[in-house]
């Protein structure tokens, strides 16, 4: 029996870890944890789970891995599967390492691939995703953590899934570490490293006042406004504001690069961005190596004339 | 008799308390962790008699050096008469034989008498009327003290001599005492000299007692303590850093260390250093950060580590008890404070190794500096740009990549990072290249092969990425049969050169200044010199004070332009601000760059040449922050401009 620890019936990573099991053979069944979990655990038939058990303990309302991984290991030891799954999320790696601990077994974190034997074969993600590792794994049971996007998940024609109840046997040492307080993000403005995107300024924005031109832009396009070394070490902006090496990175769908010469502490923080529009108005600035789209000439000029544009448009 | 029983007492009370504190600090220091400094006594020996006897490092500054100069060699040449003073204390009418009578010692004896009063005239002067900032946070209390006792000693001997004279008891001819002998028409010859001369004699001796019970429970330590220090100080290689052996598994457990946590980590050469420090605050004036209005002091640090060493206190945290955090990540490790001190201390050894405990213990670091050693870790770079894309500046240019199994070329070129990846450092890669292939140089490079060499990760204390680095780049180079290198970055050829050795990587490593220059002097390459073209070199810290490579760059320079030297050039050299990892971290404050590119652009020069592709992007962002008329730029692109003049890339 394969046992799968998932986090939520509707969440897309443990879905893919109940597809993940699956494929492996045996009967899969799974353990939920967290306010909630009881209404979710008959849905999980429909991803090919016979019995899903969830713990019952109040305590375990609130995220606390150390004793939601002791639920998991108290539940294999009264069920002793073969393998136990969980999807490669933070909160999944983070409760499997502690079973893995617990349990004093090894434990493939990011597996992409899991072939049952003794000892098991595992192909999982390495070093930032630039290596596949081919590993044995032993244990009992075998543990491991499915990379994200490793299978697609698929549903199945099932009934529902018995649900099952159990005792975690939780010790206080078990609560040490909880979540005590879930604090909203400030409200207003846009979070330079989640934003879809963001318009940076540069030595070339001249001074502090001249991030007006740069903050209009932004406003009109809902971006955040991001700035260059430069720009923080003059004192224009706040490092919070800061895209590169030493700041923020960022991945944005488009990223406009105003008046910045592109050099490679800047790049680095954002070379995940998608699309990347440069203005500087020398046509031989770094920048240009990288950017997709070019403007050579003076983002004084040129940024008040889109906003321009974009006003009419949305005035149309 | 009594006067033998008086003394007696009084040399071995002195001699008793004396002993007793140097048990302690003997003790302390041994209590400190394992460190090599044993061969090289040639070295070390030269080192005693230039630095030691010399004076050299004092002499650095005429004014004070000649100071400290007359009364250190004051204090050698007198050294005989404290015996004579011992045996002229307890019988009157005898003397150290044969010296005692001599007309030239006592010549000696006069004029060095007369140069330490001076010595110590002028020392009051830098103190009270001078008051430089290098004493910002000294002890001068202690000094003037000491500066008091110095002054009684030799006073009480010259007035000994003087009434002797008068007495006409004085055992050498007086006509070789010109002061002592002109001190002497003070005294008459009777009973009120006779008494006197007794007063001087015994106020002599028991100065000279209590100044050797107080010097070494003071800052005067030095006395004792330096001797040693500069003994057991670098003799080489001042860029190497002392590897930590944590994977060695002959280490026993309580020589075990990962940095310095608390005082009982520090090595005992880092407890004789704290020891040597008189405070005189050198380094403190020549410290970049310190002169850009940061926290850190290096004098201030070692004051902190000692005092920590002698509370007695070896679980305290060293950071922040004895040094601010803020200090640690001060440092550019550009070793002006080890160039200029005196006592051959090395600030970056505690330094590092208090960063060393940070990272890899508390884990505490500079949060912006963390993507560098992740992607050292992921990408081999410190960027984390792709690996395959690291010998793309050179696609066009038919460099030969050596892949595994190839012959092995005369030259290695070593990149590097950042001349492989930085848009303005590749410039100075592409000019390396054509010259060498120009001069028909046989070389090749080992493209995604080579990987960081673990420099910035090793000064910033995380010694584990270091040695991952340094083991798979020396296993790649010794695979592949190599053995010199021609390295671009001063980093990199001060790991590779200095470094790399203590992991089994031996090679003959050279920077390209120095290659390109001897190509130049054998007529290899045939640059045309451009009359009115003022060009200022800036100095890389790792290349002139770390390395001693001062010549082959000014010779590239010579050779394309009109060389302008900046006030501060060679191995007084002011820091581009990237050392020590900070090329990854941000600064507070004035940046060093900018101080730097005010010192360049008050040259006149329009070009400010570089050899190091840090200082390439350090001070062009200083040029462009200042606003500055100067093209920086490296020496090979300036000489690959000037041998081929249609190929310039302006």
């Amino acid at each position: 029996m394969i046992l799968v620890y998932v986090e939520d019936s509707a969440d897309e990573l443990s879905a893919q870890a109940l597809t993940f099991a699956r494929r492996l053979g045996e009967e899969v069944q799974a353990v939920l944890i967290g306010p909630g979990a009881r209404d979710q655990a008959a849905a999980l038939g429909a991803h090919g789970v016979s019995n899903a058990h969830v713990a019952e303990d109040p305590r375990l309302d609130a995220f606390a891995p150390a004793a939601w991984a002791q639920a998991i290991a108290t539940l294999v030891a009264q069920r002793r599967p073969t393998a136990v799954i969980a999807p490669g999320s933070d909160r999944g790696n983070e409760v499997l390492a502690h079973v893995a601990a617990r349990l004093d077994e090894p434990l493939s974190a990011n597996t992409t691939a899991l072939t049952l034997g003794s000892p098991a074969s595992v192909t999982r993600v390495r070093w930032g995703g630039s290596l596949l590792e081919e590993a044995q794994l032993a244990g009992s049971p075998l543990l491991a953590t499915v990379a994200p996007h490793a299978v697609a998940a698929e549903t199945v024609d099932g009934g529902q899934a018995a649900t099952e109840t159990f005792d975690p046997s939780l010790s206080d040492a078990d609560l040490r570490t909880r979540v005590s307080e879930r604090v909203g993000e400030a409200a207003g403005g846009v979070s330079l490293a989640d934003a879809d995107v963001v318009v940076s300024g540069g030595r070339g924005v001249g001074s502090a006042e001249g991030f007006a031109v740069v903050e209009e832009l932004a406003a009109l396009l809902g971006a955040a406004v991001g700035c260059s070394r430069a720009v923080t070490m003059a004192g224009w902006r706040p490092h919070t504001d800061q895209v590169g090496q030493t700041g923020t990175k960022i991945a944005p769908e488009i990223y406009i690069a105003c008046g910045i010469s592109g050099a490679t502490q800047h790049m680095a923080g954002c070379k995940g961005a998608k699309h990347l529009l440069a203005i500087n108005p020398d046509a031989e600035a770094s920048i240009f190596a990288s950017a997709d789209y070019a403007v050579i000439g003076d983002l004084h000029e040129v940024l008040p004339a889109i906003s321009a544009e974009i006003r009419r448009a949305q005035g149309a | 008799m009594v006067s033998a029983l008086v003394l007696a007492v009084c040399l071995a009370a002195s001699a008793t308390l004396f002993t007793r504190r140097v048990v302690t600090l003997v003790g302390l220091i041994r209590a400190g962790k394992p460190v090599d400094r044993s061969g090289e006594v040639g070295a070390r020996v030269r080192n005693e008699a230039t630095i030691v006897l010399g004076q050299r490092k004092l002499l650095q500054r005429l004014g004070p050096g000649l100071m400290h100069a007359f009364i250190f060699w004051g204090f050698l040449i007198l050294a005989p008469t404290i015996l004579m003073a011992l045996i002229g204390a307890v019988d009157k009418h005898a003397t150290l034989p044969w010296l005692g009578h001599q007309g030239w010692f006592a010549l000696l004896v006069d004029i060095f008498c007369v140069l330490v009063l001076g010595g110590v005239l002028a020392a009051l002067w830098i103190r009270k009327v001078q008051r430089p900032r290098r004493f910002d946070g000294s002890h001068l209390g202690e000094a003037d003290l000491i500066l008091a006792l110095i002054a009684t000693i030799v006073t009480t001997l010259l007035f000994w001599h003087a009434s002797r004279i008068a007495l006409g008891i004085n055992d050498w001819p007086r006509s070789w005492s010109p002061v002592s002998h002109l001190l002497s028409h003070l005294f008459g010859r009777d009973g009120a000299t006779r008494v006197l001369e007794r007063g001087f004699v015994w106020a002599h001796v028991l100065t000279i007692l209590s100044f050797l019970v107080y010097l070494p429970y003071s800052k005067h330590l030095h006395i004792a303590t330096a001797a040693f220090n500069v003994f057991f100080s670098r003799t080489r290689a001042r860029g190497r850093l002392e590897p930590l052996r944590f994977d060695d598994e002959d280490v026993p457990e309580d020589e075990l260390r990962f940095g310095a946590g608390t005082a009982a980590d520090l090595t005992w050469k880092e407890i004789l250093d704290s020891f040597s420090c008189t405070e005189c605050g050198r380094c403190q004036d020549a410290c970049p950060a310190f002169a850009t209005g940061k926290l850190l002091s290096p004098k201030l640090v070692i004051m902190g580590l000692r005092d920590q060493v002698f509370s007695g206190d070896r679980e305290a945290a060293l950071v922040p008890g004895a040094v601010p955090e803020e200090s640690v990540w001060d440092c550019v490790t550009c070793g002006a404070c080890v160039q200029v001190c005196p006592v051959n201390i090395e600030h970056i050894d505690h330094i590092v190794d208090l960063r060393r405990h940070l990272v890899m213990v508390e884990s505490s670091f500079p949060s912006e500096a963390e993507p560098m050693l992740r992607d050292i870790e992921r990408s081999s770079n410190p960027w984390g740009h792709p690996q395959s894309e690291r010998a793309q500046w050179a696609a066009d240019l038919g460099v030969t990549i050596l892949e595994p199994g190839d012959p092995a070329p005369e030259y290695l070129y070593w990149v590097g990072c950042a001349s492989s990846f930085d848009e303005r450092a590749r410039v100075t890669a592409e000019a390396t290249a054509k010259l060498l292939q120009r001069a028909g140089v046989d070389f090749a490079m080992l493209g995604p092969r080579e990987a960081c060499t673990g420099d910035p990760a090793r000064r910033i204390g995380n010694e584990y990425v270091f040695q991952a680095f340094a083991q798979q780049n020396i296993e790649t180079l010794n695979e592949a049969g190599v053995r010199k290198i021609i390295a671009n970055c001063p980093h990199c050829f001060n790991t590779l050169a200095n470094e790399y050795p203590d992991f089994g990587g031996h090679y003959e490593v050279v920077h390209h200044s120095e290659l390109l220059a001897r190509l130049v002097a054998e007529g290899r390459l045939a640059p045309t010199r451009q009359e009115g073209l003022q060009i200022t070199y800036h100095d890389s810290c790792y290349l002139a004070r770390h390395n001693d490579v001062l010549a082959a760059p000014r010779e590239l320079i010579d050779a394309v332009g009109e060389p302008v030297e900046m006030a501060r050039s060679g191995k007084q050299t002011f820091c581009c601000g990237a050392g020590g990892a900070h090329m990854w971290m941000e600064e507070r404050g004035t940046p060093i760059n900018a101080e730097r590119v005010r010192e360049a652009a008050a040259t006149g020069a329009g070009t400010l040449a570089v050899a190091c592709p840090f200082c390439t992007v350090m001070l062009d962002d200083g040029v462009q922050s200042e606003g500055a008329q100067l093209r920086v730029v490296d020496v090979a692109t300036l000489l690959a401009e000037a041998t081929e003049p249609a190929a310039a890339p302006e």
